[in-house]
């Protein structure tokens, strides 16, 4: 036992690499365990390619190299703000990234990075009332707010002919608010909710809450879920049992792994998800896609976008000083400026040095920040393609 | 009416099993060992985790790689038994909960660690039901679930009844002074507790799977619903908890169901709480369970 | 220099959040190891204290019920009443019941308190939770305002110690110790147990909802998600047992010895290269696990003992043979 104990130890020690003199830290809080862990992985991988695209094409300033430390969020404000103290007090993180979650987004700027004047960008945290912090201008995020996207989503299915539509959603942050804009936003454009219920996410079968939902006559049901904790289950259920047919949802349900385990063709023309404006013909998410493997994947561009948009913020800022990084975020995002995709590091590093403007078009859209540090909602429908992947509806 | 039947009822009875088969090993540890065990549900997570790599390796059905699947579960958990639990074996209570909250955050981050933390499956695309009677809706899987489980609890039944292990369990888990005095070797009776309940602890993890799919949150998920399950039915008391794996998993189910009206009676965000509530009352109302368990008084 | 201060800074919040852990335990050392009462269900009682200063001390808000925008102190004082209130409910249902099924039944009533404050969105904002909890000395310029922080929660741990420890060696605290070791004689003797045993539950209660109203200024969000049972009942559990139950000097070493181990432990394994990151995080809960095996096997009466009572090693002695009485 003893044995086991410091042998564990011991390995986790030899690979503790200190870091080194000429490595710029960034901190990148994911909650990589808790009730999203399966979502996280993919995120995880994409903010970390983005970091290997810098270092493969000259790494920061002088050729540091551009590390990022994961801390684990847990999808817990306790832990998110733990994690946090860690990644900017111990690590001496210049700038975090993330963190998951809207509520551990909300107490790690909070409680850490706003007083400690670190500028914190997150990909997923998509709560309305981010934008209210009172935040010196040290809260971003590239994933736009619930309010936009509920509302499209409705805006979506009033054209597609949909007038009364049942609604269910998990009961967490992300998202009960999205079906509550949807929920509103559908009825103000005349439509009918014939029923709207939160369940319980992580539970083995839904057929009794959907049984209920269905006897209220619905063309469809539209379906706020995470895919894994209770999405994939919930159209397993409706379909085997004949419940509902057609399900709109948002880009919480927008795996790969979801038609993987239903099957495309029996998804194929009964299924229209949102997702924010990446346009999948556009050069820059097909910049991001040609190098990862998963680009599908909930919320992966925006990680990549988040880690590539760090980096620039530090050649902009051209120094490890966090103050003048948090001002040139805003910078290196908005336009005007020279046109940056995902992957374009060493072009955007000449550009930087030769005292040019940049405007980093990002693989999960054009990322404008506004006042409040927030990028406006645009979005796309998806639908399953005759190639058995998600295809945007022209 | 059919509805009822289709949506309701027969899910509940589905998930229900599950449950009994998990609420058994609960209870088994419980009167015999003493203490609840929190890595049951790891326990179940691991089993399908393994019947999953068994199925993908062989390509066999997930039932024909379930008997190895148990199997080497149950060696599993003996193993964690010698390592963690044994040492305090002499230990209170408490110290042996600790320990196994400890060894639910060990396994369960062992099988992020070697399968990954995203979602798996045994079958791909969806089942169509067999439609009976023009309106009644039977799945293929479940009735396969339900006879497994059904068959398993018989096993257990006999195991019990009819075996010197099992009737040394029971004394055990009866009086364990008393077994102790006739001379039953309590660390085989250990030894046979650990094995039945990992292996029903890997079946259910396995049918549950089956139904769905694998993550590595599928145990710990059921773990309350199961200790509720272990309690109604009495501690120590293996029929007891196959009932009330049952009820508890109907409970679930028709507490969503449109008794008054068309609207659910209780919002589905508090279906997790129908059955906690109903123990709690139970526990008030009647300490010993529906099945006059053990009542551990000081 | 920087690595130095910034270590300085992270030790400090270290301790803030091992404190009001201190505090959670501390409530609980009352429940069971004073008494040998079971709760499992701290979760509940945090978050209960956690959501009513919330409530309490926020800006008015259309989102949530209230804001009344009360100071912190007042926020306290009400999340330790209605902790309390809700402590007197449940001990009222539930004091009869003894060890393992008090403990799953108050594990299932905090579930049912954590979905009541999930569903009942008008008053918490459900799962969105509560923003903008005032911290107090926040307007203090960085590090003063978390050394102020750091040093309120080390006042609190040092005033309920203090009055702790009085009330553990009054004659209260000796007849509690009796209750939890023989019943029937202190029944005998002529103790109303049943109203003892409510008093030491609801003394509790009000501590575990103290503890979760400092967490609630402490990272000033608070949300279901920071009262599931596996940080606010289980690793407060794990506090008292590895300090040693029945004793509130180990209560308190306890609860900053397992955060520290907790939260420390990652720093050890973000040395890990990138594609490490994910896998890194299950292993250092792996080794947090580990570890907690380890303190069980060598220290399985706790670091410290309880004091009062040499011949007995922990107040679950009667495990030993838990069914003498019961048949």
């Amino acid at each position: 036992m003893q044995k086991m104990l410091l042998a564990a130890a011991a390995g986790t020690f030899a690979l503790h690499t200190a870091a080194a003199a000429d490595d710029i830290t960034v901190g990148s809080a994911a909650a990589v365990t808790g009730p999203i862990a399966e979502l996280v992985v993919d995120i995880v991988a994409a903010r970390n390619l983005a970091a290997s695209h810098v270092n493969e094409q000259g790494g920061l300033l002088d050729g540091d190299t551009y590390r990022l430390v994961t801390g684990d969020s847990q999808c817990d404000p306790k832990a998110a703000v733990d994690t946090g103290t860690k990644l900017v007090n111990v690590e001496q993180a210049v700038m975090v990234i993330g963190p998951n979650c809207s509520g551990a987004t909300n107490g790690m700027a909070q409680s850490v990075t706003i007083p400690a004047g670190v500028v914190m960008l997150s990909d997923t945290a998509t709560a309305p009332s981010i934008s209210d912090l009172d935040d010196n201008d040290l809260v971003f995020r590239v994933a736009p707010s619930d309010a936009y996207q509920g509302r499209s989503l409705a805006e979506f299915a009033w054209e597609h002919g949909y007038r009364m539509l049942a609604v269910t959603y998990a009961n967490d942050d992300y998202n009960s608010g999205l079906a509550a804009v949807f929920a509103t936003a559908f009825t103000e454009l005349g439509g009918t909710i014939t029923g709207n219920e939160a369940h319980e996410p992580g539970k083995a079968s839904y057929r009794a809450e959907l049984a209920t939902l269905a006897a209220g006559d619905a063309e469809g049901l539209a379906l706020f879920a995470y895919f894994g904790s209770s999405g994939i289950t919930i159209l397993r259920n409706s379909l085997e049992n004949a419940l509902f047919g057609t399900f709109l949802g948002a880009d919480g349900m927008m795996d790969n792994s979801v038609i993987e385990q239903i099957g495309a063709d029996n998804l194929r023309g009964n299924i229209m998800l949102s997702q924010p404006a990446s346009d999948t013909e556009g050069a820059s998410y097909k910049a991001f896609a040609a190098t990862f493997d998963s680009p599908g994947a909930p919320f992966v561009t925006h990680g990549y976008d988040i880690a590539f948009l760090a980096a620039l913020a530090i050649e902009k800022a051209g120094s490890t000083d966090r103050g003048l990084i948090a001002s040139a975020l805003r910078e290196v995002a908005n336009a005007p400026g020279m046109v940056i995709r995902p992957g374009e590091w060493a072009k955007a590093k000449d550009a930087i040095a030769a005292g040019e403007d940049i405007n980093y078009e990002g693989a999960s859209g054009a990322i404008e920040f506004d006042g409040n540090g927030d990028v406006a909602g645009i979005y796309s429908l998806n639908m399953v393609g005759d190639d058995g992947t998600w295809t945007p509806v022209n | 009416m059919i509805e009822f039947l289709n949506f309701y009822l027969i899910p509940g009875f589905v998930l229900g099993s599950v449950y009994a088969l998990g609420a058994v090993g609960v209870t088994l540890t419980f009167g015999i060992l003493r203490f609840a065990n929190f890595a049951h549900g790891e326990t179940m997570t691991l089993g399908a985790f393994i019947a999953l790599s068994l199925a993908s390796f062989s390509g066999w059905h997930p039932f024909a790689v379930l008997p190895f699947a148990m199997a080497l579960t149950a060696a599993a958990v003996v193993g964690m038994d010698r390592l963690f639990f044994r040492p305090l074996r002499h230990r209170s209570t408490i110290i042996l909960v600790i320990s196994s909250f400890g060894l639910m955050l060990m396994v369960r981050s062992l099988v992020q660690l070697i399968w990954g933390a995203k979602l798996r499956s045994f079958t791909q695309g969806i089942e169509i039901p067999w439609v009976l009677f023009d309106s009644l809706r039977v799945f293929p899987k479940h009735v396969a679930i339900v006879c497994a489980a059904i068959g398993l609890m018989l096993a257990v039944h006999l195991l019990l009844v009819r075996t010197r292990a099992g009737k040394a369990m029971r004394a055990m888990a009866d009086s364990p002074d008393l077994a102790r005095l006739t001379g039953i070797n309590t660390e085989r009776v250990i030894l046979t507790t650990w094995i039945v309940g990992g292996g029903l602890a890997a079946a259910a993890g396995v049918f549950l799977a089956y139904d769905t799919h694998v993550e590595s949150q599928l145990g710990f998920k059921l773990l309350l619903p199961i200790f509720a399950a272990a309690l109604l039915g009495g501690i120590g008391r293996p029929y007891g908890a196959m009932a009330g794996g049952l009820v508890i998993g109907l409970i679930e189910e028709l507490s969503t169901y449109p008794w008054i009206g068309s609207e659910a009676v209780v919002s589905p965000g508090y279906k997790t709480g129908i059955a906690f509530a109903i123990m709690v009352v139970l526990l008030i109302w009647r300490p010993s369970g529906l099945f006059r368990g053990r009542v551990f008084q000081s | 220099m920087e690595q130095l201060y910034g270590i300085f800074l992270y030790t400090v919040f270290l301790l803030t959040m091992g404190g009001i852990y201190a505090v959670l335990t501390l409530g609980l050392n009352i429940q069971w190891g004073f008494t040998g009462l079971f709760n499992a269900g701290v979760a509940g009682f945090f978050a209960i204290g956690a959501y009513t200063t919330a409530i309490v001390t926020t800006a008015a808000s259309e989102r949530h019920l209230g804001g009344l925008g009360l100071p912190p102190a007042a926020g306290i004082v009400a999340a330790m009443v209605a902790s309390s209130i809700i402590a007197w409910g449940v001990g009222r249902m539930c004091i009869r019941l003894r060890a393992d099924y008090l403990a799953i039944a108050t594990l299932g009533i905090a579930e049912i308190l954590r979905l009541v404050l999930k569903n009942e969105v008008w008053a918490t904002n459900g799962p969105r939770g509560i923003s903008v909890i005032p911290k107090p000395f926040e307007h203090l310029a960085e590090p003063w305002n978390q050394i102020a922080m750091l040093l309120l929660v080390v006042a609190v741990v040092a005033v309920l110690y203090v009055l702790l420890e009085r009330v553990w060696h009054s004659p209260w605290g000796r007849v509690m110790a009796a209750i939890r070791e023989n019943e029937a004689a202190a029944r005998a003797a002529g103790k109303d147990v049943e109203r003892l045993r409510i008093v030491a539950f609801i003394l509790g209660g009000a501590l575990m909802g103290l503890g979760g109203a400092l967490m609630a200024h402490h990272i000033k969000f608070i949300e279901l998600q920071a009262a599931e049972p596996i940080t606010a009942t289980f690793l407060v559990w794990v506090m008292l047992v590895v300090g040693g139950s029945a004793n509130n000097r180990g209560a308190i070493v306890g609860a900053v010895l397992i955060w520290t181990l907790w939260s420390a432990a990652e720093i050890l394994i973000t040395g890990l290269p990138p594609e490490w990151a994910v896998k890194a995080a299950y292993l250092r809960i792996f080794l947090v696990g580990l570890a907690l095996q380890f303190i069980l096997q060598r220290f399985p009466d706790g670091i410290f003992r309880e004091r009062r009572l040499r011949t007995v090693s922990s107040p679950s002695i009667k495990e030993h043979s838990p069914c003498r009485k019961c048949c």
